[in-house]
């Protein structure tokens, strides 16, 4: 028997988002020397521009670290990260099988969020050590004693031995890295048993194909060996191993209790899929470690080029953008307004956005998003049931049955005073209150069943909105629920407007169409002719604008100086209209098109 | 055969809505008056008509035959005194034969400029078409956009021009001014056509970025509809759909009053439609002389610099004043789609047979899909192998030239 090494640790950081999680990663790295300054700079100039302009950090990359500890033996530390938000979840369940202990980062200032409750309790469940950290204690506001008591109270681990830092300073530095490799006990397995690894993440190199980051918790990899991914029962061979520092660098073999990388012409990350078993095919283990699901898409949205012509490249890059991304799926979609597109599915809104920014700022393309949507399933009168993900392919209503949606579980932690906004808000969503606990005297969790829908539109905006920024927001997909649910179509000058049609609770319809309505008569510009804006339901007028006809637009004067100017400023206002979708006789802008989402009054 | 086009770059002060280029001149005169002479101030007008002289000469060759219209605009050509405006008219007929012989000369004049003598040289040396730059017939507004006239110059200006035997008189009038209300227009409309003119030129207030009008209203924001503080400082201006208000009213009551809508902007009775101005909506050639004209011939577009000092400068030295950011060399595209937008502006509209034989191409064969939804929507009219805009369609007629951009 040959045991893991005794020396590695591995860890994670669980912190809510703008609770110093990059900076003490950082701080991490420079202290053990993994990494100059600069090329620490450098290594934050890598990552997407998205999240250094959002503040967030959606993955940081993993890293292995040397620290010689006090009691002069070298450690081998590998922090693997977790994403962030919300959305990804899953994710962050597999981050955490990975290791065998975490921070917890908690605001000195703000204490727990939701979101971290929701990750301290995926790592209990994984049975991981968790070091309490205190950041930020040198804030005016910092409370340390509060949020230790919180600690106790919420999570039931004792935080009397909190370590108090700053990663900003650098305070508590030495102690973080001295409780990692006397509290997070060393990794358990055998090297000499058939190789049991688990994938957390992975990432597309255009040389080296799909590489999946592994945790090993079982025998060995090395080069040359024919590895198994236990879900799909692929095999490949193994052409590189190697370990972050935090740069890619080739070692001889992983061994059980490490982490890193494997690399072996893998083309495609769906065959890297996050919390996969890789076994080697010439001695596999017969379990797959547990905890593995295929990623589920919850909203979804139709992605059109503005310029019809640029349709393949939308589709060279989405394929580029899924080669990193497994989560991410499209399909070809065809909408009468729009033309050819795609219809996408992501794991959240957040999701979506930054597929949508990343296309157009990385592959400068103009595109419409429609109306996120959710899968409804519906049960044709025929018995048949079918999942709709594009309201434009929902069944006539005659021949609809019942409707069902998908229904979430969220958790919202927020100031005790918040309750009652919290509260209305969780009505106008059409939630149902499950119940609530007292984290603190000052902070309650409450727990809603809601539909996924109401989510999706505009719920975490006004979540931050109505509770000047304090509530924090957890949610797991629990099933679906019948509900009285309608199609809700758009009218534009007598014709339906596909993309913009959306599937919506009968009780809302009137308000939302009323609403669009008049939103869309606001940002689709005067035409030549007048314009109806019509919402509909069946063959329902629900809602009514029009758009009164454009009746001036010339320049009054054209002469010999004036002609080339104004046929220049004619090819202008062609060029505009290029960001204009015609639609029948109406040209719409872009932006019309997400008026669905944003009818926040 | 092009037209011609002389600009005479001097005003007596600059109105406030004008970006064309001109030199006020009032400045300079009244320093005159108190005995502050500039020389170089002073020399500016002769200097100009030196310049024209030896520009003719230069260019002679780009209308060997001829010219067909004289259109003399500026500026205020009339700013300059009888004895400058027959120097400058002299050596425009010493250098071009004019077919036919009694062709159509303009002259624009503002009604502060006019007198006798110098209405009595233009008509001498063949001028017989005046343009008035009347604008408004209301004092106030008159005032309030810088004009250096009144109401009253303008009644004084006509009987000069009809005593000076001028008989086709066109007024140019603006509408969508600050301030401007819809009986104010409709008044100034009146007393124009009671100045029984021949020609009338409607022109929507158009602001320009590099003229006080355009610095105090474009700078604040593009929704005209907001209301301003109703003091002088900052009247409202009409949005769109009062200009459109306006204009229709001044069409229905034009053509009741016997004028012909040809053109988007323009009015004549019968026989009197604007050759000059013709000729540039029929993509003919035209020859713009003097700082800043424009010409266009065989499908080369140049402009001279907006600058007297350089202007002289360069003819002096014997080379042509352009401007170079001013050349184009039209394409094919470019010259069809100036042709269409500028033919689609008429009411006549566009002779098909005349398009395919100037570009060897027929309309349809371009615009094929594009026409025939236009047509089917009775937005384009087609009759007689003409094709034009609906008149209805007339002041929206920017989105469907839009459309023929090629």
């Amino acid at each position: 028997m040959a045991q893991a090494s005794s020396k590695i640790r591995n860890f994670s950081i669980i912190a809510h988002i703008d609770h110093g999680k990059s900076t003490l990663a950082d701080r991490l790295i420079e202290y053990t020397g993994t990494m100059s300054t600069r090329e620490l700079k450098e290594q934050v100039l890598d990552s997407m521009d998205l999240e250094r302009e959002r503040g967030i950090t959606i993955k940081l990359h993993s890293v292995r670290l040397q620290y010689k500890a006090k009691d002069g033996e070298i450690y081998e530390l590998n922090l693997i990260d977790t994403p962030g938000h919300v959305d990804f979840s899953y994710e962050v369940s597999r981050s955490l099988a990975a290791c065998e202990g975490a921070l917890l980062i908690v605001d000195a200032a703000q204490g727990i969020e939701a979101q971290t409750l929701a990750n301290v309790y995926l790592a209990l469940e994984n049975d991981l050590e968790i070091i309490p950290v205190i950041n930020k204690i040198d804030l005016p506001s910092a409370d340390p004693e509060m949020v230790k008591h919180e600690i106790e109270d919420v999570i039931g681990i004792d935080a009397s031995e909190a370590i108090l830092a700053s990663a900003k300073s650098g305070l508590g530095v030495e102690e973080i890295l001295e409780a990692i490799v006397h509290k997070i006990p060393q990794p358990q397995g055998d090297d000499e048993k058939p190789l049991k690894a688990l994938i957390f993440d992975s990432k597309f190199d255009s040389y080296k194909g799909a590489i999946p980051y592994i945790r090993v918790f079982d025998g060995k990899v090395t080069k040359g060996t024919n590895i198994k991914m236990m879900s799909s029962g692929k095999v490949f061979e193994i052409i590189e191993v190697g370990v972050f520092t935090p740069s890619m660098t080739i070692v001889e073999e992983l061994r059980a209790g490490q982490v890193g990388y494997v690399a072996g012409s893998i083309k495609n990350v769906q065959d890297t899929q996050v919390g996969d078993t890789i076994t080697d095919a010439d001695d596999p283990v017969k379990e797959p470690l547990p905890g593995y699901r295929k990623a589920v898409s919850m909203v979804f949205c139709g992605l059109y080029p503005v310029e019809t012509s640029e349709y393949e490249k939308l589709k060279d890059a989405l394929e580029k953008l899924q080669l990193n991304d497994a989560s991410l799926i499209f399909e070809n979609e065809t909408s009468a307004a729009l033309g050819f597109g795609f219809r996408c599915g992501f794991l959240g809104l957040l999701h979506m956005e930054i597929i949508q920014e990343r296309l157009e700022r990385e592959f400068a393309l103009n595109i419409i998003t429609t109306a996120p949507s959710v899968v409804y399933r519906v049960t044709k009168t025929d018995r048949e049931q079918i999942l709709v993900d594009n309201p434009a392919l929902l069944p006539p209503e005659g021949l609809i049955e019942f409707i069902e949606e998908p229904m979430v579980k969220a958790s919202i932690m927020v100031p005790a005073e918040f309750v009652g906004p919290i509260m209305e808000l969780n009505q106008e969503k059409r939630g149902n209150f499950l119940n609530m606990d007292y984290i603190t005297e000052t902070r309650v969790n409450l727990h809603y069943e809601l539909p996924l829908s109401e989510i999706v539109y505009d719920y975490f905006d006004q979540l931050k909105s109505r509770t000047k920024g304090y509530a924090s927001l957890d949610y797991e997909l629990i099933g679906f629920q019948e509900s009285k649910l309608v199609k809700l179509d758009i009218l534009l000058n007598g014709e339906v407007v596909d993309a913009l049609s959306f599937i919506v609770h009968k009780d809302k319809a009137y308000q939302r169409g009323r609403k669009l309505v008049e939103k869309l008569r606001s940002l689709i510009p005067r035409q030549m002719f007048e314009v109806p804006v019509q919402a509909i339901i069946g063959s329902k007028i629900i809602a009514r604008e029009t758009i009164r006809a454009m009746r001036k637009d010339v320049l009054a004067k054209c002469y010999g100086g004036d002609i080339s100017r104004k046929r220049k400023l004619l090819e202008k206002q062609k060029e505009g209209k290029k960001r204009m979708k015609q639609v029948g006789s109406v040209e719409i802008p872009q932006d019309a098109f997400m008026a669905v989402l944003k009818m926040d009054d | 055969m092009p037209s011609l086009y002389v600009h005479v770059p001097f005003c007596q002060s600059k109105c406030a809505y004008c970006s064309f280029y001109s030199v006020p001149l009032g400045k300079i005169l009244d320093n005159q008056k108190n005995g502050q002479i500039f020389n170089e101030s002073s020399e500016l007008i002769p200097q100009y008509l030196r310049g024209m002289a030896q520009e003719i000469k230069l260019r002679f060759t780009e209308a060997p035959s001829g010219v067909s219209t004289l259109f003399l605009g500026g500026g205020t050509p009339t700013v300059l005194n009888p004895r400058e405006l027959e120097e400058l008219l002299k050596t425009i007929h010493r250098n071009y034969i004019f077919v036919p012989e009694k062709a159509e000369m303009t002259v624009e004049a503002n009604p502060g400029t006019l007198t006798l003598d110098k209405v009595a040289i233009l008509h001498n040396y063949g001028i017989n078409r005046i343009s008035l730059g009347v604008q408004s017939f209301n004092n106030q507004i008159l005032k309030r956009i810088g004009r250096i006239h009144t109401a009253e110059d303008i009644s004084l200006g006509i009987k000069i021009i009809r005593k000076a035997g001028i008989e086709n008189l066109n007024l140019d009038l603006i509408f969508g001014l600050p301030g401007q209300t819809m009986s104010d227009w409709q008044d100034t409309l009146k007393q124009a056509v009671a100045c029984s003119p021949e020609h009338l030129s409607l022109y929507a207030l158009t602001l320009e970025e590099d003229t006080p009008l355009g610095r105090k209203y474009l700078t604040l924001t593009q929704n005209l509809e907001t209301n301003y503080p109703n003091d002088d400082s900052r009247l409202p201006l009409p949005d769109d759909d009062f200009q459109a208000d306006m204009y229709e009213w001044a069409v229905n009551y034009l053509q009741g009053k016997g004028y012909k809508h040809y053109e988007i902007s323009n009015f004549a009775k019968e026989g009197f439609e604007c050759l000059h101005n013709q000729a540039y909506w029929q993509g003919e050639d035209y020859l713009g002389l003097g700082p800043g004209a424009v010409s266009c011939l065989r499908g080369v577009r140049t402009k001279n610099t907006e600058d007297l000092a350089k202007y002289s400068k360069m003819i002096l030295a014997g080379e042509k004043a352009f401007d170079p950011l001013g050349t184009e060399v039209l394409t094919k595209e470019q010259l069809i789609t100036e042709y269409m937008m500028l033919g689609l502006r008429t009411t006549k509209g566009i002779d098909l047979k005349k398009f395919a034989g100037k570009f060897k191409v027929e309309v349809q064969d371009i615009y094929g899909q594009i026409l025939a939804n236009y047509i089917d929507r009775e937005i384009l009219i087609l009759v007689d192998g003409r094709l034009r805009i609906n008149e209805i369609y007339f002041f929206v007629a920017n989105s469907i030239l839009q459309n023929f951009v090629i």
